[in-house]
């Protein structure tokens, strides 16, 4: 009655990611002088954390089964958003929630598109994210951001408490919230059982609707909030600033799809996926690698992770 | 002479015997009428002889000899098939579907002229009227099964195959499509017919092979047999003393629907009631209107004209968790792709449309889950080995028990059962029907949706037969079988 699996695609899928990941860990280790350090260790945490923080939202879309193609552009926008309005003098923290609002609500809007409309939500997000391009440069000239800005509002990109960036302190929370809310909580619940299938979902009484909202609420609010810390971190604020995270979050997401259970998103899954992204990104860049190699690195893991899920599915079918 | 000869074809498919030991024989140029109840395996018979499935035990001759491998790839050489849906490519023309992969051309570039010149050739010897020059979503059902068939015709097939061809049709599509079929054989085309309409196949056919339960009952000249005959020949007696029905008393109207219609589904003007302890069939042929009508009272669908009432209380549903909330459930046919998540758990599955009384400020009270779960695991005797596994991973048997023991948390009152053993062997029927016996005895209201007739007739209190959209009679206990078959099927004229 229960099949049991064996042979090694089966421990790659299994497995496949974490091994990955004590290789990578083990080889940077050896060839790579100042990598095994409590400072480098730091370091990479707080490099890959607002990374994690955009991909934990991008997995609750994935989680709902839609995509996202326009985290990278809310990210942008909303970094705007909050650097112009600090600058202008207004409240830092009326600033934050200002630009959150904008993330969730391009969320909404472009939730409303794919479940009511019926758009797909690749074509949606893709829109939106073209959308959201102009409407930055429309809204900063194309200029970057900078100006005054309060030193509790810089703190939370730069400060640290102990020897803990803050940053990575709010990865930490972002990760256990996520996690505890998509595990522990109905609502969590309702949303895998909308992705894993809808139509079954629908029939158990699931407001099916309701939580494909939600994911891409979810997904848009992680990258606002992702612009956020950015602006914070850098002091200014780039019409482009988030573009290159377009990649590594899907990289990241889709990495994470692997590490739990094969196809299935999880927080814990991402985080996992962005320690592999960012020891990746450091070792990379200690080693003197040129920046265009990483991009083929990252792009061959995008391609690895899903060959994995794909030949995991297929034999679910065929099981 | 003998085109097709099946001998002592035998199928076994886990749990179930399709065919046991059927011979069977197609003559040349003769039109020969498949008939039999849902799962008397006149599907599994056509997919062996097509070559889709191959068979346990037996031997298929071809004009006489033997064929040692007998495949897709070998029948495609002998029999062409025409099934329901279509194999066209919906925006190509009628033209490049029939030369879809023959295409005639000089060097790269396609001649069509002369493959117009083909088809025509084609179209007159068949005497068939089709336009080709225009894409094949923009013609009629029929059309397009027209150029379904050329396609198959330009193969030059000995035998032809028809499988329910004549339910998307218009009448005088019909009317064309037996013009044709009557054509074929005046060519020699042997042909091989299955249909429910059991006036069709007697009006077409020159033989009639009868099957029940995988076995061939007998093969008829069709001159000499009447359409009661062949009904009583497809009716299997000996079923209904292996489920024996428990008598219940039967309490108050639970469920109730005055004349109600949804246009757009073509169900028109249905009234029904379910009695407490009751267990109401519906008999009906695929596309009768029985699961669209459950499917669209239970997820709010708007209704034309009619009401519905729960205990006497004018109730509108407005979506599935309104329904639920209101005591309506509902399984659905298709266990796997609507019944469950199969990624899930068997516990996040069980509890899932009770979840909300099982958390606290949204967080799940785990322990209250586990318990609830396990308590219905030991309820419907679900075989795994633990409540965390995956319902992938179950046997259909114990996969259906999931989709139906995530209703036993809560308080529901009428239950839907949409073929609730489709698909499942003969055991885990039983337990089925013994989950539902127990059910009614509890005062639940049973809706009951089969294809199976014998099933039906087995457990059911009352039954109602749809047929087009309406409920056209109510039958009560001792079920006559014959009516009821030949009211689902019903005389198709001419």
């Amino acid at each position: 009655m229960i099949k049991k699996e064996f042979g090694m695609t089966s421990f790659f899928a299994k497995y496949g990611t974490i091994a990955a990941l004590i290789l990578l860990f083990i080889v940077f280790s050896i060839m790579v002088p100042g990598f095994l350090s409590y400072s480098n260790f730091i370091n990479i945490l707080r490099q890959m954390s607002l990374l994690f923080i955009l991909s934990v939202g991008f997995t609750m879309c994935l989680i709902v089964g839609e995509l996202d193609l326009s985290f990278a552009n809310v990210a942008s926008l909303s970094s705007v958003v909050v650097a112009k309005l600090i600058v202008s003098g207004l409240n830092y923290l009326i600033s934050i929630v200002i630009a959150l609002s904008i993330g969730a609500s391009i969320g909404l809007f472009s939730g409303i598109l794919v479940t009511l409309v019926g758009i797909s939500s690749l074509i949606t997000t893709l829109a939106m994210g073209i959308i959201l391009s102009g409407v930055t440069y429309m809204y900063t000239k194309g200029v970057s951001v900078y100006g005054h800005m309060p030193a509790p509002f810089l703190q939370l990109g730069r400060g640290m408490i102990g020897s803990i960036p803050i940053l990575v302190i709010i990865m930490f929370i972002v990760l256990i919230a996520a996690q505890v809310f998509v595990k522990q909580t109905r609502f969590g619940r309702y949303m895998q059982a909308t992705g894993g299938n809808r139509t079954a979902a629908l029939l158990a009484g699931v407001n099916v609707t309701a939580y494909k909202i939600l994911g891409l609420v979810f997904s848009s609010l992680g990258a606002a909030f992702t612009g956020i810390l950015l602006t914070s971190r850098l002091g200014a604020a780039n019409p482009e600033g988030a573009a290159g995270f377009l990649m590594d979050g899907f990289a990241t997401a889709l990495l994470g799809q692997t590490v739990i259970s094969v196809g299935r998103a999880s927080p814990i899954g991402t985080f996992v996926g962005a320690l592999l992204v960012g020891i990746l990104n450091n070792g990379m860049t200690l080693l003197g690698v040129p920046y265009y190699v990483h991009d083929i690195a990252k792009g061959v893991i995008i391609i690895l992770s899903v060959v994995i899920t794909s030949i995991h599915a297929l034999k679910l079918e065929r099981a | 002479m003998n085109v097709v000869e099946m001998l002592g074809i035998s199928k076994q498919f886990p749990g179930i015997l399709a065919l046991n030991n059927v011979d069977f024989d197609l003559k040349e140029g003769e039109i020969h009428g498949l008939v039999g109840e849902n799962g008397a395996g006149k599907s599994t018979l056509v997919k062996i002889l097509t070559g889709v499935i191959k068979p346990t035990a037996g031997s298929i001759l071809i004009y006489g000899s033997k064929v040692s491998k007998w495949d897709i790839s070998e029948a495609y050489k002998y029999i062409g098939a025409v099934y329901q849906e279509r194999e066209l490519v919906p925006f190509f023309t009628g033209l490049q579907n029939l030369f879809l992969g023959f295409e005639i051309s000089k060097g790269s570039f396609l001649i069509e002229r002369e493959m117009f010149k083909q088809a025509n050739k084609l179209l007159n010897r068949y005497k068939i009227e089709v336009p080709l020059d225009i894409p094949v979503n923009e013609l009629s059902p029929g059309q397009q099964q027209m150029v379904t068939i050329l396609k198959i015709l330009f193969r030059n097939p000995k035998v032809v195959v028809f499988d329910e061809p004549t339910a998307p049709l218009s009448l005088s599509e019909k009317k064309s499509l037996y013009e044709l079929i009557k054509n074929l054989k005046a060519k020699g085309v042997t042909i091989l017919y299955i249909s429910h309409y059991l006036s069709e196949v007697l009006d077409l056919c020159d033989r009639i092979t009868v099957l029940r339960n995988g076995i061939k009952v007998s093969t008829v000249e069709s001159s000499k047999v009447t359409e009661d005959e062949l009904i009583e020949l497809m009716i299997d007696k000996s079923i209904k003393e292996q489920y024996p029905k428990e008598c219940v008393e039967l309490g108050e109207i639970v469920f109730e629907a005055k004349n109600v219609s949804f246009d757009k589904m073509g169900i028109h003007d249905v009234s029904f009631n379910i009695r407490s302890g009751e267990i109401v069939g519906f008999a009906g042929l695929v596309g009768a209107g029985r699961t669209e009508l459950a499917r669209a009272i239970y997820l709010g669908k708007k209704f034309d004209r009619g009401e519905i009432y729960i205990f006497g209380n004018k109730f509108v549903s407005k979506s599935s968790w309104h329904s639920i909330k209101n005591g309506i459930v509902m399984i659905p046919e298709n266990r796997r792709t609507e019944g469950l998540i199969l990624d899930l758990s068997i516990k996040e599955n069980l509890t899932l449309p009770v979840l909300k009384n099982l958390s606290n400020m949204g967080f799940i009270a785990e322990s209250v889950v586990a318990q609830i779960s396990e308590r219905i695991r030991e309820r419907l005797s679900i075989r795994c080995s633990s409540l965390r596994q995956m319902v992938r991973t179950l046997s259909g048997g114990n996969q259906q028990k999931v989709s139906l023991g995530k209703w036993f948390a809560g308080k529901a009152k009428v239950w839907i059962f949409d073929e609730p053993t489709q698909g499942i062997d003969v055991e885990a029927k039983r337990e089925i029907y013994q989950i539902m016996g127990d059910l009614a005895k509890n005062g639940a209201a049973i809706w009951f949706i089969s294809s199976d007739l014998k099933e039906l007739v087995a457990i059911s209190d009352r039954i109602y037969v749809m047929r087009k959209g309406k409920i056209i009679s109510e039958h009560q206990r001792p079920f006559n079988e014959a009516q009821i078959l030949r009211q689902m099927l019903g005389g198709e004229e001419f």
